[in-house]
């Protein structure tokens, strides 16, 4: 039952026929308040992401503590911090172990791009992941504060559900704040 | 392997762990060769964070070569920024104010302080305590707080400069400061209620992971994993550097060898990081936090430097080769944790599986810095 | 702890094995030698500017003996780095021992090799910890540790044809 064939018929098929896109909102929207995104520490970036999760910036007001250790339990994969030509196959084989529906958060400037490790002549880092895995959403940052993970998290949301469930802060507000 | 004869040597199984594993702490990979339960053989294979730190060196100035010492062992990152600049500060012969070096000896006490907290937090985390990881956070994040209102950042620090520290601290800080370590103390001996004295804490830890004073020495083993084999031995009091013969502080040693004697001392450590923050703070000087000669272009004379300092996981050295151009001919990095696990493959033979991973958590790794 | 009793021994321990397998002793200023690679021999440094003691250099068959040495003074292996001199045809192997049971003494023990046959005796055998530190430096210079048990792969990829950390490294 792939979100995506039932979304396909909808526009062809008239209206009276039963319809999923009431529960396939349901759906994504249960799926956006519970991510559990997988322990995927490199470097660190996993520090700051640990510290999101952890006492302070409590991650799990927003539904995405329940931090997995196997990939098979896990819905988000977290990539924070650099990957390396060592570690890119161990890290698409746990994209390849993660059950559908999954997504990708690229956290760091060392997964996004590689970071302050890209130079002329470089010999181990992996440019970006998104060179090899469909990323979902940006965290800038070296590292990124848990603050901008978490919105990074509610941004993911977003792109699932279609809706913000929380009120988008301007940084205006945020710095007097 | 030789432990064991040829035919039970038919009935062992290889086991891999990592380098995606919550034990590992982060992306360690240890190949094990089992008999049952118990370990014959656990070869640690590193190599997957590896970031050409020592290539960087070569090709950056030296003033573009600070964020790299943020971003090697991120946890004690600013004990990092000092080896980097008293290796300078010694080619160059920058004399440092007094000032810059007491907020140095405090930033990088709060820094070594946070280190021991996010370890002690993840430590019991992976021996299935959840809960003090929540209290340690809460507290490291006040150091964090104060951290940053000098530095501007919470983790990869990159403070120092080469004749003094980028920013002057404030009373703001000052005040902050002394307010923490009131709310710090009385939390350790908490800490100690709250686990140590936990009876599975206890079974999981005495008597298990024995490094000898001597197996320390062959492997270059240092910081708490040295001082938990009973021996005295702290680059801050055996050589000294910056302002720390003026404060007054101790090296705490136990002698059990075990994980917990590790655990202990990085315990007792956090106290005496707070009595030389203390000092310091009393101590410190009025004036300027820069050198005023400082050069902007450096060019040190040729040949071989090398400095030492005590970080949190402990010695942390740097050698560099100049030739006397504004780049390194030649850098090497010395990590701690990178000795401190290559003892791991005879430490751990015949070992449990299960107190093979928590004597790997008394080593406290940060695989970064390892791989360099 | 008896760092200054235990000192000065050290020190003509080695300066005897010098004399004894070298016949000089090289006192001379440092200026010199910066030069061209210096002449083997010993040197006492300046520590305020090196930050070591003594600096040492040897044949790449006395690298064995010298660790020996070091080891029954109770010194202990703290680095091996490897130093490409691309322009004098030849790799520098650095040896880092210091004293951890007192106060601080640090002894630096480097060898030179042909860069086309880079071969030196492993010291893995004396200091288990030099086995990763000899890993690493044959891996990232291509310098052969005769006698090291594993020479494979380390921090890199296992399938990776390159010396990354020589001078004349491409990729
Ligand atoms: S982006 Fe910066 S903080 Fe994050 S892993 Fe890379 S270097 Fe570390």
């Amino acid at each position: 039952m792939g979100t995506e064939s039932i979304s396909g018929i909808e526009t062809s098929v008239p209206s009276s026929i039963v319809q999923f896109h009431m529960l396939d909102q349901l759906r994504a929207l249960a799926r956006a308040n519970s991510l559990w995104p997988m322990t995927f520490g490199l470097a660190c970036c996993a520090i700051e992401m640990m510290s999101a999760g952890a006492a302070r910036f409590d991650l799990s007001r927003f539904g995405a503590e329940v931090f997995r250790p196997s990939p098979r339990q896990a819905d988000l994969m977290i990539v924070a911090g650099t990957v390396n030509k060592k570690m890119l196959e161990p890290v698409k084989i746990l994209y390849d172990q993660m059950t559908e529906p999954k997504w990708v958060i690229a956290m760091g400037n060392c997964a996004i791009s590689g970071g302050p490790f890209k130079f002329k002549g470089q010999y181990n880092v992996i440019e970006g992941v998104d060179s090899f895995l469909p990323v979902d959403v940006y965290v800038p940052g070296c590292p990124p504060r848990p603050e901008a993970l978490i919105e990074g998290i509610l941004e993911l949301e977003e792109k699932i559900t279609g809706t913000r469930r929380w009120p988008r802060v301007k940084p205006e507000t945020a710095v007097k704040g | 392997m030789t432990l064991l004869a040829q035919s039970q040597l038919q009935e062992t199984f290889e086991l891999n762990i990592g380098p995606q594993h919550p034990a590992t702490h982060g992306v360690l990979r240890v190949k094990v060769i089992m008999d049952g339960e118990y370990i014959v053989k656990a070869e640690p294979v590193l190599g997957y964070i590896h970031r050409m730190h020592e290539k960087m060196g070569e090709n950056r100035t030296w003033n573009q070569f600070w964020p790299n010492l943020g971003r090697l062992d991120y946890l004690s990152a600013i004990a990092y920024n000092h080896g980097y600049a008293g290796l300078l500060e010694r080619a160059m012969g920058i004399e440092v104010p007094e000032r810059a070096e007491y907020i140095r000896v405090i930033t990088v006490e709060l820094n070594r302080l946070q280190s021991h907290l996010l370890w002690f937090g993840a430590f019991i985390l992976d021996l299935g305590g959840f809960t003090p990881l929540m209290y340690a956070f809460d507290e490291r994040e006040q150091i964090l707080d104060l951290l940053e209102s000098v530095t501007g950042s919470r983790l990869t620090y990159c403070y120092f400069r080469f004749g003094g520290v980028y920013n002057d601290v404030d009373d703001d800080f000052i005040t902050g400061t002394r307010a923490f370590i009131k709310r710090l103390r009385p939390q350790i001996p908490m800490y100690h209620d709250l686990v140590t004295k936990n009876v599975i804490l206890m079974e999981r830890l005495v008597d298990i992971g024995h490094i000898s004073a001597d197996m320390c020495r062959k492997y270059g083993a240092t910081g708490p994993v040295l001082r938990g084999s009973g021996v005295n031995f702290d680059i801050r009091k055996n050589e000294p550097y910056s302002v720390y013969p003026e404060l007054d502080f101790d090296v705490p040693v136990y002698h059990e060898c075990d994980s917990m004697a590790r655990y202990m001392v990085r315990m007792d450590e956090m106290e005496q990081s707070m009595r030389i923050i203390e000092q310091a703070l009393d101590k410190m000087p009025d004036g300027p936090v820069k050198a005023e000669k400082a050069p902007k272009i450096l060019k040190p004379p040729k040949g071989d430097y090398h400095f030492a300092v005590e970080a949190a996981r402990g010695t942390f050295s740097m050698r560099t080769v100049s030739d006397a151009t504004n780049t390194s001919y030649r850098m090497r990095l010395r990590s701690p944790t990178y000795s401190n696990l290559s003892l791991f493959e005879e430490a751990s033979r015949g070992m449990l599986l299960s107190d093979a991973l928590a004597f790997m958590g008394s080593l406290d790794l940060v695989i970064p810095e390892m791989d360099r | 702890m008896l760092a200054s009793e235990g000192l000065p021994p050290q020190k003509e321990v080695v300066e005897e094995v010098q004399a004894a397998e070298e016949g000089e002793v090289d006192p001379k200023a440092k200026k010199k030698e910066e030069e061209k690679p210096r002449e083997n021999g010993l040197l006492e440094t300046d520590y305020a500017k090196r930050g070591f003691h003594l600096d040492v250099q040897v044949n790449p068959d006395q690298v064995v003996r010298s660790a020996e040495i070091l080891d029954s003074e109770g010194m202990t292996m703290e680095m091996v780095t490897g130093v490409d001199w691309l322009k004098d045809g030849q790799f520098e192997i650095v040896y880092d021992y210091s004293f951890t049971g007192g106060e601080l003494f640090r002894v630096v023990v480097r060898c030179r090799v042909d860069r086309e046959k880079p071969d030196v005796p492993t010291i893995s055998e004396v200091f288990g910890g030099a086995n990763w530190h000899e890993r690493e430096t044959w891996e990232l210079f291509g310098i052969n540790f005769v006698g090291h048990p594993q020479l494979e792969r380390f921090l890199l990829p296992d399938d990776c044809d390159y010396y990354p950390l020589r001078k004349d490294f491409k990729l």
